[in-house]
């Protein structure tokens, strides 16, 4: 059921609206790929983008991060959390993104609520770009059910109608949100839904089903216990003598939360900063610990632990696919390894 | 006390000497904390009673074997600093070339006045404590080890590779472009400067890790249409890789 349907036109104008209260982030073209960058002006946004090289993730759990200061103070500590609560609004955001960022955002507000991730993500406004087939060969967002987004947005858009000759796109619009509903009905923007647009909703879901083709035959449902009998496969082994440990996979997934933690003193030792930084599973030294131990010191190891979260713990710890099937890490990956052909040799080998 | 600190250079542009001059906000703090004996780069007077000695420049001269020899019994801590006295850098490119051909170009009719030896990072020499390679050597880093002496820390470096740091300031690959970037197979810590600006990564850090090299040989014979006399050139240029071959 959709809530409103719009122009893009319309939209574009509501987002300049939006970027007097917040920082507009959105898919910019360089070259020949797109990036999630800063804008002052809507059309700067190129809401037609295929995919963006990297997600949104930077925005809301900054490559590297102050958590707090801290300054020696008669013999004992004195410490100032740092927060960024600057508002935020990410436009343009395909399903896959938004359903990581619902992952982070479950990883992030359980067990251990992290403030500094929630207080930017409380701030953040969010307009996904619904995706009516393939952004790129490889990805693999049907299997994974990536490609559907029902929560995790303010907005949501479904291109309905597309007009290549260079015309207004027509939306129609699903408001996850009260501040989405907001976002829309405050300007009056838009019109209610006609029984046609519903009609053109139903075509264009249809549509969409038999648009994504099936990378993975044997079903991602399959995988958690394909997975558990892998374990020993020789095939971990077999594709990690390609690895590079480079982490590519782990810094360009929009899923991946792994961080690590540093302090940073200045000369005077007295002051400092303690911070984070993104970490990945496949660098060398992720599952080291005091004393110089590694938990994984093999290539294949933390080969085989990356698939293993993707496909199976983070589902079963999160209740969260810890994968969307955006294939950044096929993409990001110059060794030129592919989790779809993991999956799809292990089903074979059984 | 503050510790006291050298700086010397071998054979080498002295450009690591440089970049520390070139903290310049820092020069201040550096001061404060640290004495600074030895440093031809930055002044006149000379004492040998030194706590860490950081050298930059590959010994590639008599001399600078008999220099690196003394300046190790003189310091404490030896630290070598750049890819010159890391791995011996851009002057290990003598090491593929004829001798007497390199000395004639180089000094001419003088030649037989300037004897040579291959180059060699001060490692292959005398025993090194730390090292901070790069050309030139990444300041922050040189004041991070600096910060990390004072508070009794232990100092690492980095090990991961250059492409951590190429996501994490969101660039495109280059090996989308088509290029053989050395970055893979590269200790970072350089922030990505090289493909920061669109060049690729030719490797002056060192090789961040031996399965990485193995993993390169693999993956250059089998995914990529490439020369591989054209890779490992690249990777020779900074001596990253000395003697070894891609497996």
């Amino acid at each position: 059921m959709l809530d409103r349907v719009l122009s893009r036109k319309r939209l574009l104008e509501l987002v300049d609206e939006l970027a007097h209260a917040r920082r507009i982030v959105g898919p910019v073209k360089q070259n020949d790929h797109y990036f999630y960058e800063p804008v002052d002006r809507a059309d700067r946004l190129d809401l037609d983008f295929s995919y963006c090289v990297y997600g949104p993730k930077a925005f809301l759990l900054p490559p590297t991060q102050t958590l707090f200061r801290f300054k020696q103070h008669a013999g004992t500590f004195e410490t100032t959390p740092e927060h960024n609560d600057e508002p935020l609004g990410i436009i343009g955001v395909h399903p896959c993104d938004v359903n990581a960022i619902r992952l982070l955002d479950h990883a992030f507000a359980n067990t251990h609520p992290d403030e500094h991730y929630l207080t930017r993500r409380r701030q953040t406004f969010i307009v996904g770009i619904d995706c009516p087939g393939p952004c790129t060969e490889g990805v693999f967002c049907g299997d994974m059910h990536g490609n559907e987004a029902t929560t995790g947005f303010d907005v949501m858009c479904y291109p309905l109608s597309r007009d290549d000759t260079g015309g207004d796109v027509r939306y129609g619009v699903v408001f996850g949100t009260d501040a989405g509903r907001e976002f829309i009905l405050y300007a009056q923007a838009g019109d209610p839904p006609s029984v046609e647009d519903e009609r053109a909703f139903e075509r264009y879901q249809i549509e969409k089903q038999a648009a994504f083709p099936q990378q993975i035959p044997y079903g991602v449902d399959t995988l958690p216990d394909l997975l558990e009998r892998s374990y020993d496969s020789l095939l971990w082994q077999a594709t990690a003598r390609r690895c590079y440990s480079c982490g590519s996979c782990n810094l360009s997934c929009p899923t991946c939360y792994c961080f690590n933690m540093f302090d940073e003193q200045e000369l005077a030792l007295g002051t400092g900063e303690r911070k984070r930084e993104w970490d990945g599973c496949q660098l060398r030294s992720f599952a080291e610990v005091a004393g110089g131990h590694n938990f994984r010191e093999a290539p294949a190891s933390r080969l085989r632990h990356r698939i293993y979260r993707k496909a199976k713990w983070v589902k079963e710890r999160e209740g969260i696919a810890g994968c969307v099937g955006c294939a950044r890490c096929d993409r990001a990956c110059t060794a030129k390894i592919s989790s779809v052909e993991i999956y799809n040799q292990l089903a074979e080998e059984r | 006390m503050r510790p006291r600190i050298a700086i010397f250079s071998l054979t080498s542009c002295e450009g690591c000497s440089l970049a520390i001059l070139e903290l310049e906000d820092q020069l201040l703090s550096i001061l404060d904390a640290v004495e600074i004996v030895n440093f031809r780069e930055g002044m006149t007077e000379r004492s040998w009673d030194i706590d860490i000695g950081f050298v930059d420049g590959a010994v590639s001269t008599p001399e600078d074997k008999r220099e690196v020899e003394h300046f190790r019994e003189c310091c404490t801590k030896l630290v070598a600093i750049g890819a010159c006295a890391c791995l011996g850098g851009l002057n290990t490119l003598k090491n593929y070339q004829d001798e007497d051909e390199y000395r004639a170009y180089v000094y001419g009719d003088c030649a037989k006045y300037f004897p040579t030896t291959p180059a060699q990072p001060i490692s292959a020499v005398v025993n090194v404590d730390h090292e901070l390679p790069g050309c030139p050597m990444v300041k922050e880093e040189f004041l991070k080890f600096v910060t990390f002496a004072l508070a009794g820390r232990t100092f690492k470096l980095p090990e991961d590779p250059v492409c951590v740091e190429c996501k994490k300031k969101g660039i495109l690959c280059l090996y989308e472009k088509g290029i053989i970037c050395l970055g893979p197979i590269t200790r970072g810590g350089c922030n990505a400067i090289c493909p920061s600006y669109g060049a690729k990564c030719e490797g002056c850090r060192g090789i961040v890790a031996e399965d990485a090299l193995k993993a390169a040989g693999v993956n250059l014979r089998e995914q990529y249409d490439v020369d591989l006399a054209d890779v490992l050139a690249d990777v020779r240029m900074f001596g990253a890789y000395q003697e070894k071959t891609l497996p």
